[in-house]
C-alpha cells in the first residue's frame, strides 16, 4: 500500500544521489575527452608547472579547455531542464519546452544579430539582444494563450513551429548578406560546447544559480497552477504575478544559455518527463531533481558528441534533438486522446 | 457576511449583472437560482475575486474583495468550481492537499496537522477510498467531491459553490447537502437548479431573471409558483412543501 503521507518535496538522499553521480560524470569527462587525459600525466605536468613555472600545454588544455566546457554543459543542461519544467506547468501543457515554444530560435536570433553587428565586444552585448528577442517570443505565445483559459497543443505547436521557421529564415537570409562570417552565424542554430572559456562559465554560473533559486521557490505554485489560473488564484495563489515573473525569469535563463551555447532541442522536454516518470508530478520534486539530470544528461551527450566519431565531432544538438523528438511524438500520440 | 453593492458586469456590450445589491447574511446558506445564462457563475466570480466588476464592489466582513491578497482571500473564501481538470497528473489526496496552501509557508513541508485535516474533510465526502486515484480514473461526480473535500481542507469561513451537486447521484447530493447543512458556522452561496433541494437544505435565495435580481429573502418565499413561472416559464404548484410542476 502506498502511503499517501509522503512529502512533497525533494528527498535529500535522492538530491545527494544525484549530486554525486554529477560529479563523477563531470571527472569522467573531464579526463576522458577528445584526447584522453591520464591521471598521471595530469599529476606530472602539475609537478612541472610548479618547478619550472611554465604551464605544459596539455595542462593548459585541460584548465582553459576541458574544464569550462565541461562545466558549460553542465549549466546549460540545468538551464534549459529547470525552463522545460516552469513551462509546463505555467502554460499547462506537457508538450512544452524552451526549444518547442521558439523560445531559444528567439534568442538565437538576437544573439546571431547582436555578433553580426559586433555587440560582441561588449560585455552582456551578445546576451542583451538575445533577451530582447527572446523575450518578444514568449509574450507573443503569452499573448495566444493567454485568450483562453488554457493553451491548447495545435496553438503551441504551430506558434512554435511558425516561430521557429520565420527566424531559420532570417538566418538564411543574414547568411547569405555576411557568407564570411556563416560558420559564426550558424554556431547558434546548432548548439556547441566547442571553445568556450571560464569567461561564459562566469557569466552563465551566476544566472543558472539566481534562475534556478526562484523558480525552486515557486515550486508549490507552480503546482496550483497545473489546477488552472482561477483555482490556483482562489487557494492563495498571485497568479499573474507568479507567472509573470517566472516567465521573465526563465527567459533571462534560456537566453544567456543560448547565447553562450546555441540551441539545444527538447531537452527542456526530455529531462523533466523522464523524472515525472520516476518522481511523479510534484513540482517541488521535479525542479530540483531536473535540474541534476540537466545537467548529466547534456554532459554525457557532449562527451558523446565529441568522442563517438573522433576525430570528427557530432554537434550536440543534433544528439539531443535525436533523443528528443522520438519521445516528442510519442508523447503526442500517447496524449492525443486529451487535447 | 458579504455585502454586494451595485455589481454591474459587462462583456462587451452583453450587460451580464444589472445593478445587483444584496446582503449575504453570514452562518447560512443562500441559494443562487436563475436559469442557464443568467449570471449566477459570473455573480459567484465577482464574490470570488476572480472577476473584477465593470463597477461596484464587494465587500467581505466590510473590506472590498480586491484589497484582500490572494493569499487572505484563499483563508476567507474557498471555490468550488463547476467543471474542474480531468487532465493533472496528481492523485486525490495531493489535489486536495493543495487546499492548505493558503497555510503553508513557501519551502515548508505539509505538516501532519495538514495531512490529518485532509483526511476529515475526504472522510466527510466519501472520498477517502479515492485518495490514490487520479482524476481520470474518477467519475465526474467522484471528482467533484473531491474537489468538495478540496475546499473544505481550506477552512474558510465563506464557501462559494458553483452547481456543485449537479453531477451527483441521489445519495451523495443529500450527502452533500447535510454536509453543509451541518457546517453551521459557515456562510455559504451555491448555485443549484433543483428547487425541491433548494427548498429542503438552504435558508436564503437570490433570484436572477435576465440579469437583475428578482428576489431576495428567506427560500419559502422566493419560490412561489409566480416566481418560478417568471423566471423559467414553467407552471408549478406546491403540495406538501414540495414543488410539483405540471406539464
Amino acid at each position: 500500500m502506498v502511503n499517501e503521507r509522503r512529502s512533497g518535496r525533494a528527498n535529500p538522499w535522492v538530491l545527494l544521489v544525484l549530486t554525486v553521480v554529477l560529479l563523477m560524470v563531470i571527472a569522467a569527462s573531464c579526463l576522458f575527452g577528445m584526447v584522453d587525459i591520464k591521471m598521471e600525466d595530469l599529476l606530472k605536468a602539475f609537478e612541472q608547472w610548479r618547478a619550472e613555472g611554465r604551464m605544459p600545454q596539455m595542462l593548459h588544455y585541460f584548465l582553459n579547455f576541458r574544464i569550462p566546457r565541461v562545466l558549460m554543459s553542465v549549466l546549460v543542461g540545468a538551464v534549459l531542464s529547470v525552463c522545460g519544467a516552469a513551462y509546463q506547468s505555467i502554460f499547462r501543457n506537457p508538450l512544452t519546452d524552451p526549444y518547442i515554444l521558439g523560445v531559444s530560435s528567439g534568442a538565437s536570433l538576437g544573439a546571431a544579430v547582436a555578433f553580426l553587428l559586433g555587440l560582441n565586444a561588449f560585455f552582456w552585448g551578445v546576451e542583451s539582444l538575445a533577451l530582447v528577442t527572446a523575450l518578444l517570443t514568449v509574450l507573443l505565445i503569452y499573448g495566444i494563450a493567454s485568450i483562453g483559459n488554457r493553451m491548447h497543443t495545435t496553438t503551441l505547436l504551430l506558434t512554435g513551429v511558425c516561430m521557429t521557421l520565420l527566424i531559420s529564415a532570417i538566418i538564411s537570409f543574414l547568411i547569405v548578406l555576411n557568407p564570411h562570417k556563416m560558420d559564426s552565424i550558424y554556431f547558434w542554430t546548432m548548439g556547441s560546447f566547442a571553445n568556450r572559456g571560464w569567461d561564459d562559465v562566469l557569466i552563465l554560473l551566476p544566472v543558472t544559480v539566481v534562475g534556478s533559486g526562484v523558480v525552486l521557490w515557486y515550486g508549490r505554485d507552480l503546482n496550483l497552477l497545473l489546477a488552472g489560473s482561477e483555482a490556483a488564484r482562489s487557494m492563495g495563489v498571485e497568479v499573474e504575478k507568479v507567472k509573470r515573473l517566472l516567465l521573465l525569469v526563465t527567459t533571462v535563463m534560456v537566453a544567456f544559455a543560448v547565447s553562450s551555447c546555441g540551441v539545444l532541442g527538447f531537452v527542456g522536454l526530455i529531462v523533466p518527463h523522464a523524472v515525472r516518470l520516476v518522481a511523479g508530478a510534484d513540482n517541488r520534486k521535479v525542479i530540483p531533481y531536473s535540474i541534476l539530470c540537466g545537467a548529466i544528461f547534456v554532459l554525457l551527450c557532449d562527451t558523446l558528441a565529441h568522442t563517438l566519431l573522433y576525430p570528427n565531432e557530432i554537434p550536440v544538438g543534433s544528439l539531443t534533438s535525436m533523443i528528443g523528438a522520438p519521445l516528442f511524438i510519442y508523447l503526442l500520440y500517447k496524449n492525443k486522446k486529451s487535447y | 457576511m458579504i455585502t454586494l453593492d451595485h455589481i454591474q458586469v459587462c462583456f462587451g456590450d452583453r450587460r451580464i449583472l444589472d445593478d445587483i445589491s444584496a446582503e449575504i447574511a453570514g452562518g447560512r446558506i443562500t441559494a443562487v437560482m436563475g436559469p442557464n445564462g443568467c449570471g449566477k457563475t459570473t455573480l459567484l466570480r465577482c464574490i470570488g475575486g476572480l472577476l473584477q466588476p465593470s463597477s461596484g464592489r464587494v465587500l467581505v466582513d466590510g473590506k472590498p474583495v480586491h484589497d484582500y491578497s490572494a493569499r487572505a482571500l484563499a483563508q476567507k473564501e474557498a471555490f468550488v468550481r463547476q467543471q474542474s481538470q480531468t487532465d493533472l497528473d496528481f492523485s486525490a489526496f495531493e489535489i486536495v492537499l493543495m487546499g492548505r496552501n493558503p497555510y503553508q509557508r513557501r519551502l515548508q513541508n505539509e505538516s501532519q496537522a495538514d495531512w490529518d485535516i485532509v483526511e476529515q474533510c475526504m472522510r466527510q465526502t466519501n472520498t477517502w477510498h479515492l485518495r490514490l486515484a487520479k482524476p481520470g480514473q474518477m467519475s465526474g461526480g467522484e471528482l467533484q467531491r473531491v474537489m468538495i473535500a478540496r475546499a473544505l481542507t481550506q477552512q474558510t469561513p465563506v464557501l462559494l459553490m458553483d452547481e456543485p451537486v449537479s453531477n451527483l447521484d441521489i445519495a451523495h447530493q443529500f450527502e452533500i447537502m447535510h454536509l453543509l447543512r451541518e457546517a453551521r458556522e459557515k456562510t455559504i452561496v451555491i448555485v443549484i437548479h433543483d428547487l425541491n433541494l433548494a427548498l429542503q437544505f438552504c435558508d436564503d435565495l437570490l433570484l436572477f431573471h435576465s440579469g437583475k435580481l428578482l428576489y431576495q429573502g428567506p427560500v419559502a418565499g422566493g419560490l412561489t409558483p409566480e416566481n418560478i413561472r417568471t423566471v423559467y416559464g414553467v407552471s408549478a404548484h406546491m403540495a406538501d412543501n414540495r414543488i410539483i410542476y405540471d406539464y
